[in-house]
């Protein structure tokens, strides 16, 4: 048997075995177009090409054998735009009336439009499509909105109303002139949209969806002086795998780590790593205002959806918010400090990226208070069709570890991704830290479920901790109503997105309730599989704070850690 | 407050303002308890209502079918060139808004045009241009 190099993978083959067949077995798919199995080889669309060193031209790997010491690339950037254009080249080639561009669609894999002319049997368009006219709504740093892909269905008003209690968007003028639009028709990075991205899950065609920055992450990949290291957040793992035909719920931490690392970021670590250490601080805070009597209730402060509600619509308690960052953020600040300086590395050289089920954390990532030390934010979705453009068959790949130093989680870190997941993990932390005793049974029960609204009281020495939990903005928005008319609770979890990240405006398409629950239930799976399931007990955590921070809420954990808000229009 | 009451505050504030400023949207979404989106909305699905200043000769051109029989197109397309503006707009100056509009009420003696409170029938291009240089 001989071997070669394929993407950096070693395989072993069999004379005889065309470059296609061979980057099969080390999960490597190459796209074809004119090959088929049953058939004999033609070679002729050439979107197979791959680059194979010492070969000035590229081959196309359905009809070029594999031979010794061959080292081949399959999807160099240099592969990948010539593939591209190969591609325009063959669809120009056709009759294919592409107004609307479906291939290029953001929603080219999950459109209702094409679901339901199937399901009707379509077999013609006797129209042509109407060029609308209308420019991009680009105002906002996490939404894009394609007014010439609307139906106009109002999907997306009655879901930022209904489910969001917000109210962004409003059908304007009559008849054909009929257009969706915002307030003052002033775009939604305008007004008081919260970015949580609801809205694109509510849409049944490309008319909304994130902005992208997929494309800036592939440049830092291929630039070498750069060290690229990437979190991902605790909902991501449980959803991943829907975009490439698995059941909801089905868990792929290993493999999307693996995944991450093949497309060649310098360090794969975990924003649970930083959820402990949200957990760690938060709950300092939460003892602090115990030991002072108050500002109460205090409010979580992870979601950024949240956040930018609570500034818009309700400002008069910005000081109950917690001041800690978001975990995401809190993983920008000690990996461009703490991490770059172990390591010798130039914060300037450092980017960091985070994988991310939410749409908002775009926003977040960019306000004046976080210093950019996330650079860049790809949704779950994003992080979807990278996998795919570099043709890695994600699920089938061999489970790899997190990098050490940021990358050890507990259980409690995980669970951060679901709906009363911060209280439940805050309630374990704070209740060993103040009893000195240990919690014997950390599941919380009262608190966990996709319910908009939940509540519980807890026993800590001697007092009744009262804690409530929201999710769904329009949820948020009663229980803070309800604290306006004089409920008293010492701690309350808000999360924008119902259900909690799991449900967030990044995740793949459909987010239901049926989806959201499956990723639920798994991500309370790999709490109750985890040995520790304290953030306290996370040794990297701790490790931090001996050798960098110090002490929770110490001067430095404010400094790096810690943020304010601001009151904003309406 | 009932949703029906605001088209009535609408029409006072348009009455008053000749528009509907944009705190005013602010305030109403506040008493009807509406996004203002849906404020807007409501604004933008009535011609009679402005969310702009608008000028102070309001000038309604009809289109509907009897006016377009006769014309009302080139009458339309010759006001829009000399005044510089397209449907629905406001001139520089702020003196003329210009809104092509569905049936004035005198279908027989088209084309129509109205400026303010005033009716012109039987209009040609050069007429209505007139009419409109008289008013500056
Ligand atoms: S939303 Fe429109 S452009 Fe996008 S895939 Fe569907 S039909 Fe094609
Ligand atoms: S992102 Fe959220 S708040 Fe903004 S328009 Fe969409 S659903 Fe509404
Ligand atoms: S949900 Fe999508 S298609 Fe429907 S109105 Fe909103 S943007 Fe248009
Ligand atoms: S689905 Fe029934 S009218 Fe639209
Ligand atoms: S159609 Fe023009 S006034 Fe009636």
């Amino acid at each position: 048997m001989a071997t070669a190099l394929i993407d950096g993978q070693q395989v072993d083959f069999e004379s005889g075995e065309t470059i296609l067949e061979a980057a099969e077995k080390v999960q490597i798919k190459i796209p074809t177009l004119c090959h088929a199995e049953d058939l004999s080889i033609y070679g002729g669309c050439r979107i197979c090409v791959v680059e194979i060193e010492g070969e000035r031209l590229l081959k196309p790997a359905c009809a070029t054998k594999i031979s010794e010491g061959m080292k081949i690339k399959t999807h160099s950037p240099k592969v990948r735009e010539v593939r591209r254009n190969i591609f325009e080249l063959i669809v120009a080639s056709h009759d294919i009336s592409c107004r609307l561009n479906c291939l290029t669609c953001s929603r080219n894999q999950s459109c209702e439009l094409r679901e339901i002319a199937a399901d009707i049997g379509a077999n013609q368009t006797r129209f042509d499509p109407i060029d609308k006219g209308y420019d991009d709504d680009r105002s906002s740093v996490s939404i894009v909105r394609e007014p010439n892909k609307c139906i106009t269905c109002g999907r997306c008003i009655r879901k930022c109303e209904e489910v969001q209690g917000v109210g962004i968007f409003t059908m304007a003028n009559r008849g054909p002139a009929t257009v969706l639009t915002t307030f003052g028709d002033k775009g939604m990075g305008n007004v008081e949209c919260t970015n949580c991205g609801q809205c694109i899950h509510a849409c049944p065609t490309g008319a909304l969806h994130e902005v992208y920055h997929y494309d800036r992450v592939w440049d830092m990949l291929k630039d070498e002086d750069k060290f690229v290291v990437v979190q991902t957040a605790p909902a991501v793992r449980v959803a991943l795998a829907e975009l490439f035909e698995s059941k909801p719920g089905t868990i792929v931490t290993g493999q999307m780590v693996a995944g991450l690392k093949r497309l060649g970021f310098d360090r794969v670590f975990d924003t649970n790593f930083a959820a402990d250490l949200t957990i760690m601080e938060e709950g300092t805070e939460l003892i602090g205002r115990i030991e002072d009597g108050g500002p109460f209730p205090m409010f979580t402060s992870c979601s950024p959806g949240w956040i930018k509600y609570i500034e818009h619509f309700y400002p008069e308690y910005l000081e109950n918010l917690s001041s800690c960052k978001s975990p995401q953020q809190m993983f920008g600040a000690v990996a461009k400090s703490y991490y770059a300086q172990q390591h010798g590395i130039d914060k300037e050289d450092m980017v960091v990226v985070s994988v991310m089920p939410c749409t908002a954390k775009k926003f977040e990532s960019g306000r004046g208070e976080m210093d950019q030390d996330v650079d860049f934010v790809l949704t779950t979705r994003e992080l979807g069709r990278m996998v795919k453009e570099a043709g890695i068959d994600l699920v089938n790949l061999a489970e790899e570890d997190y990098d050490p130093m940021m990358g050890e989680s507990t259980g409690a870190g995980s669970i951060f991704g679901s709906s009363g997941g911060v209280m439940e993990a805050a309630l374990r932390t704070a209740y060993e830290l103040i009893t000195e005793e240990e919690l014997e049974e950390l599941d919380f029960e009262p608190v966990r479920g996709a319910e908009g609204i939940k509540e519980a009281e807890v026993e800590i020495k001697g007092m009744t901790v009262k804690t409530a939990v929201a999710s769904g903005l329009s949820n948020v928005g009663q229980l803070l109503e309800k604290i306006k008319n004089g409920e008293e609770y010492h701690f309350v979890e808000m999360m924008a997105c119902p259900g909690g990240c799991i449900g967030g405006g990044g995740q793949p398409i459909p987010t239901n309730q049926e989806t959201v629950e499956e990723r639920m239930k798994a991500i309370y799976e790999i709490d109750a599989g985890k040995k520790k399931r304290k953030s306290h007990q996370n040794k990297e955590v701790q490790q931090l704070y001996e050798d960098y921070l110090g002490a929770p809420n110490s001067h430095l954990a404010h400094e790096l850690l810690h943020t304010n808000y601001i009151k904003r229009e309406i | 407050m009932a949703r029906a009451n605001l088209l009535e505050r609408l029409h006072t504030i348009q009455d008053t303002y000749g528009y509907i400023p944009e705190n005013e949207i602010n305030k109403l979404s506040d008493q009807f308890d509406l996004p203002r989106s849906k404020v807007y909305g409501t604004i933008k699905f009535y011609s009679m209502f402005y969310t702009e200043p608008t000028g102070k000769y309001m000038v309604r051109v009809c289109d509907s079918l009897s006016c377009h029989l006769n014309d009302s197109e080139g009458l339309v397309t010759a006001v829009k060139n000399y005044l510089g503006i397209a449907d629905g707009e406001t001139t520089e100056d702020k003196k003329f808004t210009l809104e092509v509009v569905e049936c004035l009420g005198h279908c027989g003696e088209g084309p129509v045009m109205m400026v303010n409170d005033q009716i012109y029938t039987y209009l040609n291009e050069n007429r209505a241009i007139q009419i409109l240089k008289d008013c500056m």
